[in-house]
């Protein structure tokens, strides 16, 4: 089991070598780039967006049914909406979404692409398939998914504003006081490495388990979840190594 | 010329080939043939490069396979052209573009010169009206077809074709071998099948080397295969209700 685990780790990086190997034609390159943000950064505005709208209008009712006391100012429910937001929902928790659906799609459409035998004749061109099919999708989820988190951020504090005005639970003046109270802008750079980051590890490992995967249509479907999985952990496991080094 | 020297290739410690000798010159189609199991894809994969032999050479012309550095490599698999058993037509792509596809990586035609290629050789394979279609919309002659025309897109000196008939009826087959044939004498490649059809054996063995269990135990063409003492070989040749009559009957 261990050996196993050793080996797959060498053969990630090995693979992470042959995908950041030069392209062979920039022209072709920018082409998938293009097609990959399409499938994998657009395609995913919306459900990131609905998520985020909803995950704000319910971090503020929580926040104030915790925040009853009269001697503490209504706007650092706002405050801590902001806070929660940036720091934890629109990195960690969009990433463990996209986990699914980036993840999942990826796996499935390389590893379905193996067992058909598309990645064997691409190699038999002389082409560099792991570079072609991979590392367009790994640059676009890596550069252009601190946008996602931005979005997301600014759509929970619209989810959360729609809530307060709605149901007045607190005043709309105090929440609008608090999210732009003690701004901090490290914290938007944190979020945003910490969303490249998971979305770095979620294109490579759900690229690599398609890649390598075996067996028919069982064995797309098993790469599949077991990126997920593994992407899963491994996005919590350093959401807390980052956390600790960059804030702490 | 292709030559196969000692070529050795085990998987989990069980042998799958054993000492394969054998040598593939330009102009011919070169059959490997064998029951399913005998080694025959494994021999073609190790024959292109995707697999590694455990001992032996592979030479291509005067250089040997197992010496190439990635970028030699490279550049031979550009003078390589493959039909895969099921095609492999990429999802993404229209007919045109998967016969393209080689052309944009390693041409610098223009798109309207790569275009008038594609078409060409679409026309070749007798693929028209399908330019804008994707493989999932046609039939499995059809795809393979495509296949072939992908894969002499680049103008190889070597053709492999794994199974280029399975999954087709009696009538599409023979319209794939003959235009595989016409294709290698055409262009002087050196083309090897991998097959089990028997059809395709005397249609097209200018050369002919037949597998068992891991073992080349017979070579020789298709004018020499019905007068073989090889027991195994006739066993192969009988499955075949045709052949079993002609054999019978000598």
């Amino acid at each position: 089991m261990l050996k196993k685990s050793i080996e797959a780790v060498g053969r990630y990086f090995l693979f992470l070598k042959m995908v950041f190997r030069k392209p062979e034609k920039w022209k072709i390159f920018w082409k998938q780039f293009v097609q990959e943000t399409d499938k994998l950064i657009l395609s995913s505005i919306i459900i990131v967006g609905v998520i985020s709208i909803f995950i704000g209008g319910v971090l503020v009712i929580q926040t104030a049914s915790n925040l009853e006391n009269p001697i503490i100012d209504k706007m650092y429910i706002g405050y801590m909406v902001r806070e929660s937001l940036i720091l934890e929902f629109c990195s960690t928790m969009v990433a463990l979404i996209l986990a699914g659906k980036m993840g999942s799609n990826i796996a499935s459409e390389i590893g379905s692409m193996r067992i058909t035998e598309q990645i064997d004749a691409m190699d038999m061109m002389g082409i560099n398939s792991a570079g072609f099919l991979v590392l367009p999708k790994i640059v676009s989820v890596t550069v252009l998914s601190p946008l996602l988190m931005l979005m997301s951020f600014a759509l929970g504090l619209l989810g959360g504003w729609i809530v307060v005005d709605i149901t007045q639970i607190i005043p709309t003046a105090s929440y609008i006081t608090g999210i732009k109270s003690f701004y901090n802008g490290f914290y938007v750079f944190y979020g945003g490495f910490k969303m490249s980051l998971f979305c770095f590890m979620i294109a490579s490992i759900a690229a690599f388990n398609g890649y390598y995967a075996k067996g028919g249509s069982q064995g797309v479907g098993h790469s599949s979840t077991k990126s997920i999985v593994i992407t899963s952990i491994l996005i919590l496991l350093s959401d807390l190594i980052v956390t600790q080094l960059m804030l702490y | 010329m292709i030559k196969v020297e000692h070529l050795n290739k085990s998987f989990d410690g069980i042998q799958i080939l054993n000492d394969i000798c054998v040598e593939y010159e330009p102009g011919q189609c070169n059959m490997i043939i064998g029951a399913s199991g005998s080694g025959k894809t494994v021999l073609l994969k190790n024959l292109i490069g995707l697999f590694e032999p455990d001992s032996g050479d592979i030479s291509y012309g005067s250089t040997k396979l197992s010496q190439m550095n990635y970028y030699q490599k490279k550049a031979l698999r550009q003078k390589i052209g493959v039909l895969f058993q099921g095609s492999a037509l990429f999802d993404f792509a229209t007919v045109l573009e998967n016969v393209m596809f080689p052309m944009d990586f390693f041409t610098d035609m223009s798109q309207a010169q790569k275009k008038e290629r594609a078409q060409y050789l679409l026309e070749k394979v007798n693929v028209v009206d399908s330019d804008d279609k994707y493989p999932n919309e046609l039939s499995g002659g059809m795809q393979k077809r495509v296949g072939i025309a992908r894969a002499i897109a680049l103008n190889p000196e070597y053709l492999f074709c794994d199974e280029p008939n399975s999954g087709l009826d009696p009538y599409t087959s023979i319209l794939i071998d003959q235009l595989i044939g016409d294709l290698t004498k055409e262009f002087n490649m050196t083309t090897v099948i991998n097959t089990h059809d028997m059809n395709s054996i005397f249609e097209m063995g200018d050369k002919i080397g037949f597998i068992y269990k891991g073992t080349m135990l017979w070579q020789g063409s298709k004018d020499s295969i019905m007068h073989t003492d090889c027991q195994e070989l006739r066993d192969f040749i009988c499955s075949n209700a045709l052949a079993r009559n002609i054999l019978e009957r000598e």
